[in-house]
């Protein structure tokens, strides 16, 4: 099949040396021994490409990158996968989904142009945005008196997440809150989009491209228009999405893409000593979306130790960091959760009293694992979202009782 | 869009209001054509997903019909289906679905003009979106 042929050309599958390093570094091949990245690597070589798209292991790949950070030869595992998937979806697959796939279909749901959304309930009065209309007007007659609004807050689907997992304990719209109080607190008012799309990522890599390019192009005109030059994101799969994917899939935004971790390195450190609370020692969980595939491993920790906490880490830390066990809501089951609780192990293993995350969705993902009531005394621990961290912080250097 | 008429999809517990929508055929009372029942052994048993691959497919409105307070086959079936349509709505609303979109509503087994008389309702309600 000429399509599989390109694949294995663009994603240099065919300098694998049948190594096997890929293989054991896999999450999911410890605990699925009928999974092997290097087996498919070799299957599509010899000709077995057309029973890869059939094959339901195509949608158990975390698309995490740890095999490619090993990989001697540089094949690109992950994107392998991805494209793959999306000639298996251009042949009728379905795919597997979490959720009863509540989630994709709100984001293809978000790919019409018509949609009129309601997505902001959570901006209290004490936080300072600026609205699209403001940033239009700007825009046309030059800087208007509020402050910095040449930065867009791109929210992600935090509202959406609120909904469904608040209840597992995750925190949704509370990141975003964060968010937005902390940039306050640098003297930027962001511009929100009230009619923000998903950013796609993961349709992205379910195969599902028509609908990632549809998302793509509302969210990069919406954001064109703003005449903004920064958008600050504190979600690592919307950072790498805006950055990354929408420059080869549907053009160059011509603007600078930031994770707020990035922002947070760059303003806090040195400037402010800052003390939270009851925790002392904690560990952070490297998203693969920030760390392997955008190269920020130090950021974050800048951040928490400016935060005043000892940050101790786990046995699998930094490029070498495990998955949190799950990815665009494809195919989570027992091997997942396995994933989930053996990191969750790690964690505790580290003597922290907090596991911090950097993406929602990796702190979904342990919540999830936590809610298993049998498991509580081997994996509990305390987990929270960095940027809510900092904003405890500054509350409580206010003199205020956040944290 | 060309077609005029309002898409309506009744999820159905099995147990409760699919008794009722045969009772109303036995008795052969008529409900709009375009109403499209589906049946499901428990309204427990269904997801937001597939409540939003409704809208998602172009229903208009969503009307979830199963057993009363207290008479579930299996006991808290319709206990779920409560929290279920609450989230449900609550992302239909962020989607910027209007709540009266997606309703909750129960029926007897032998009520088949109780049925006739809520999906019609629903589905003239319906109608009425469908102008704005
Ligand atoms: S690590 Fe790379 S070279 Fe080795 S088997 Fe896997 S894909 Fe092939
Ligand atoms: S991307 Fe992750 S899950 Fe997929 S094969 Fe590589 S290591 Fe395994």
């Amino acid at each position: 099949m000429e399509a599989i042929q390109q694949i294995i050309k663009s994603t240099k599958a065919y300098y694998c040396l049948e190594c096997g390093k890929c293989t054991s570094v896999c999450p999911i091949s410890r605990r699925e021994p009928a999974y092997s990245p290097r087996l498919t690597v070799e299957r599509a070589m010899w000709g077995e490409g057309e029973e890869l798209l059939t094959d339901a292991l195509l949608w158990s790949c975390l698309t995490c990158q740890h095999c490619s950070e090993r990989c001697p030869s540089d094949v690109y595992y992950a994107e392998f996968i991805r494209d793959l998937r999306a000639l298996a979806r251009g042949a009728g697959e379905q795919g597997l989904c979490s959720h009863g796939e509540a989630i994709q279909t709100w984001m293809r749901m978000m790919a019409s142009p018509d949609l009129k959304q309601n997505r902001l309930k959570w901006l209290d009065e004490d936080l300072k945005v600026c609205t699209l209309q403001q940033a239009l007007r700007q825009a046309q007659e030059g800087p208007q008196d509020t402050a910095n609004s040449d930065i867009v807050y791109f929210v992600g689907c935090l509202p959406y997440y609120d909904v469904l997992f608040t209840k597992i304990g995750a925190q949704g719209v509370e990141i975003a809150q964060s968010a937005v109080r902390v940039l306050n607190r640098l003297g930027i008012e962001p511009i929100i989009l009230e009619n923000e799309r998903c950013c796609g990522h993961d349709l992205l890599w379910e195969g599902d491209v028509t609908n990632f390019r549809k998302l793509a192009e509302l969210n990069v005109a919406m954001l064109q228009a703003t005449g903004a030059k920064r958008i600050i994101t504190a979600c690592p799969e919307c950072y790498r999405t805006l950055s990354v994917d929408y420059p080869e899939y549907v053009g160059s935004l011509g603007m600078e893409v930031v994770h707020i971790s990035q922002l947070l390195a760059e303003r806090l450190v040195g400037s402010w000593k800052l003390e939270v609370g009851s925790w002392k020692k904690v560990t952070y969980q490297d998203p693969c979306r920030l760390g392997r595939f955008m190269g920020v491993y130090e950021e974050p920790r800048q951040v928490i130790s400016a935060l005043g906490l000892e940050l101790v880490e786990m046995n699998h830390s930094g490029k070498n960091a495990l998955c949190c066990g799950t990815n665009c809501w494809t195919n989570c089951g027992a091997i997942n959760k396995q994933i989930q609780v053996d990191r969750l192990r790690e964690a505790r293993a580290t003597g922290a009293e907090l596991l911090v995350t950097a993406c929602a969705k990796c702190q979904i993902h342990f919540k999830c694992a936590l809610d298993d009531a049998r498991l509580d005394q081997e994996i509990g621990i305390e987990i929270r979202d960095l940027v809510t961290l900092v904003d405890a912080a500054l509350a409580q250097e206010e003199g205020g009782s956040k944290a | 869009m060309a077609e005029t008429e309002p898409r309506v999809v009744v999820f159905t517990c099995n147990w409760s209001a699919y008794g009722a929508l045969e009772t109303a055929g036995s008795q052969r009372l008529a409900y709009p054509a375009n109403v499209r029942p589906i049946r499901v052994i428990c309204l427990g048993r269904l997801h937001p997903g597939l409540i939003l691959k409704a809208f998602e497919l172009g229903a208009d409105g969503v009307l979830l019909l199963g057993c009363p307070p207290g008479e579930c086959y299996y006991e808290f079936g319709n206990e779920r289906a409560e929290e279920l349509f609450k989230e449900t709505r609550a992302i239909a609303h962020l989607l910027g679905i209007e709540d009266e979109r997606l309703m909750l509503d129960w029926v007897g087994a032998g009520e088949g003009e109780a049925f006739v008389q809520k999906v019609t309702e629903f589905y003239r309600q319906a109608t009425c979106w469908r102008d704005l």
